[in-house]
Order: structure tokens, then C-alpha cells, then sequence
């Protein structure tokens, strides 16, 4: 028998309204693309909230983390109400408040400064990874 | 009639239209929504348009839930899912106009590269899908 290999899933707002939102966006894609590609899986929120039940179901079992740009929460809030609580929430805005020097400035395309800042906020994803990852094997 | 060129002929009442794109993760064609939206909003129509966050809309977040009922509101879907349609119409949204990325991908024959890089071809094709965008708001707004 080969047991199906853990997975966390990255729901992200996408928000377009703020520059934080686009910051969550990249961030995510930087964890499923380069720190953490085996590790981790995308629901598409927009399909989790228009009724895709894969994307449900897939956060009813597995570990999820919501990405969020701002204090609305919408990727948490989602999540908990068609599938649960997400085991970890992630505010970019939250975060940047430990890099003052980084700014977040445009809604389109990401700045040498903004991908830093988008890299800052992956590596936290990537570490909430580990930790679900690893406290589920120590169970 | 192909769905990207739905639009209703009568002017609507209001000073913007909103916009309402997908925004989806998984595919090239969702991040080719979310460019065309920003060149619809910051340039090709920045006085006209209002751009609608779409996770908002499902908790009923204010101003957005107002805006999508207040605005003629155009829709762009990035993959035959049409989440943007269904998520703004069951909040009771004014839906005016309607494109499928996927279509319009097909009409120009152009391909987007990757959901985190939709390269030239992806920029281009949100261009040319912004410009189609352009003339349904300039005819909602009865210019």
C-alpha cells in the first residue's frame, strides 16, 4: 500500500483592491513554485467560494493556510465557513510591520523591493508548512 | 453570439462600471483576468471603472457588496468555471457583460506562459481583451 504523501493547501486572497493582496498572490506562488513545490498544493478561492467542492473537500482534509493581504481575512473566513477553521492564517499586512524599510506599492507588477517583501511573507508560508508537516508526523 | 462580446445595448444609469475578474490561482488564464482588470482600472478607464475584490463579495463585505449592486458590473472569467459570474450573481449584481479568457485566448491565438509569468503573449492578449472591455464600458456609459 503506498500512503498518499501529506499536503498542506495555500488558499490566498488575491485581493486586487490593495497592493498587499497582489504581495499574497506572488508570495504564494513563490512557496509552490521554488521553497516548498512537493509540499504544497493551491485552492483556488474564487472556486472554493463559488461552490468547488474538490477544493472544499480538499481543505475539509488536509491542513490548510490562508494567505491573507489585510484585515478582512477573506481567505480565513472562506475557508471556515464552507470547510473549517484554517490551521494557520498568514496577514501580509501583519508582517509588514516587522519590515518597515518594505513598502508595498503597486496593485500590478511587484518591484525589486515588493518581490523582497513577497519573499519575506513565502518563507513564513514555508515555515507554517514545516511546522504543520512536522507536528503531524510527531502525532 | 460569442460569450466575450455579451453586452447589453441599453445605457445604464451610474458614472462606472464595475469590474470583476477572476483572480484565479491555478491557471495562466486567471493572472491574464487579474492584468487585464488592472488595465481597465489604472489606465485604459481609471475615471469610469471600479474594481470589485471578489472575496469580499461572498461575506458580504461593504462597499464592495454595495458597488456590485449599484454599478452595471462586467465580468471577466478565467476559466470555464466562471466563478466570478456565479460568486456576483448570487449576490444579486447587475451583470452587463461577460468574457471567458479562455475564449478570447482562442480568438487571438495567443498563449499565456504561466500563472506567475503570463510572458508577452499573456500581456498581449490582456491588452487586447481590455480594449474589447473599453468599448462595452464607453457603451454602458452611453459615450
Amino acid at each position: 500500500m503506498t500512503l498518499a504523501k501529506d499536503k498542506v493547501g495555500i488558499i490566498c486572497c488575491s485581493g486586487e483592491d490593495f497592493p498587499e493582496g497582489t504581495i499574497s498572490r506572488v508570495a504564494t506562488r513563490l512557496v509552490l513554485e521554488k521553497l516548498r513545490p512537493d509540499e504544497t498544493v493551491t485552492l483556488c478561492l474564487p472556486l472554493f467560494l463559488a461552490g468547488g467542492e474538490d477544493e472544499r473537500a480538499f481543505a475539509r482534509v488536509f491542513p490548510t493556510i490562508a494567505v491573507d493581504g489585510c484585515g478582512k481575512k477573506c481567505a480565513e473566513s472562506g475557508t471556515r465557513k464552507f470547510s473549517g477553521k484554517p490551521v494557520a492564517t498568514i496577514v501580509v499586512s501583519e508582517i509588514m510591520k516587522k519590515y518597515p524599510k518594505l513598502k508595498a506599492k503597486s496593485r500590478e507588477r511587484l518591484d525589486t523591493e515588493e518581490m523582497e517583501l513577497a519573499m519575506k511573507v513565502a518563507e513564513e508560508i514555508a515555515e507554517k508548512v514545516d511546522e504543520i508537516l512536522c507536528k503531524k508526523v510527531t502525532k | 453570439m460569442q460569450e466575450s462580446h455579451e453586452v447589453s445595448p441599453q445605457p445604464t444609469e451610474g458614472a462606472k462600471v464595475a469590474i470583476v475578474a477572476c483572480a484565479g490561482m491555478d491557471k495562466a488564464l486567471g493572472s491574464v483576468a487579474r492584468a487585464c482588470a488592472f488595465t481597465i482600472v489604472e489606465r485604459s478607464r481609471p475615471e469610469e471603472t471600479v474594481l470589485i475584490c471578489i472575496a469580499p463579495l461572498v461575506a458580504e463585505v461593504k462597499p464592495y457588496s454595495e458597488l456590485i449592486k449599484k454599478h452595471p458590473v462586467i465580468i471577466i472569467d478565467g476559466c470555464a468555471e466562471r466563478c466570478a459570474t456565479k460568486i456576483a450573481a448570487k449576490i444579486g449584481a447587475k451583470i452587463k457583460g461577460r468574457v471567458l479568457v479562455p475564449q478570447s485566448a482562442q480568438k487571438y491565438n495567443l498563449k499565456p506562459k504561466k500563472a506567475s509569468d503570463i510572458g508577452p503573449e499573456g500581456e498581449m492578449l490582456a491588452e487586447k481583451i481590455a480594449e474589447e472591455i473599453a468599448v462595452q464600458i464607453d457603451r454602458l456609459l452611453g459615450k
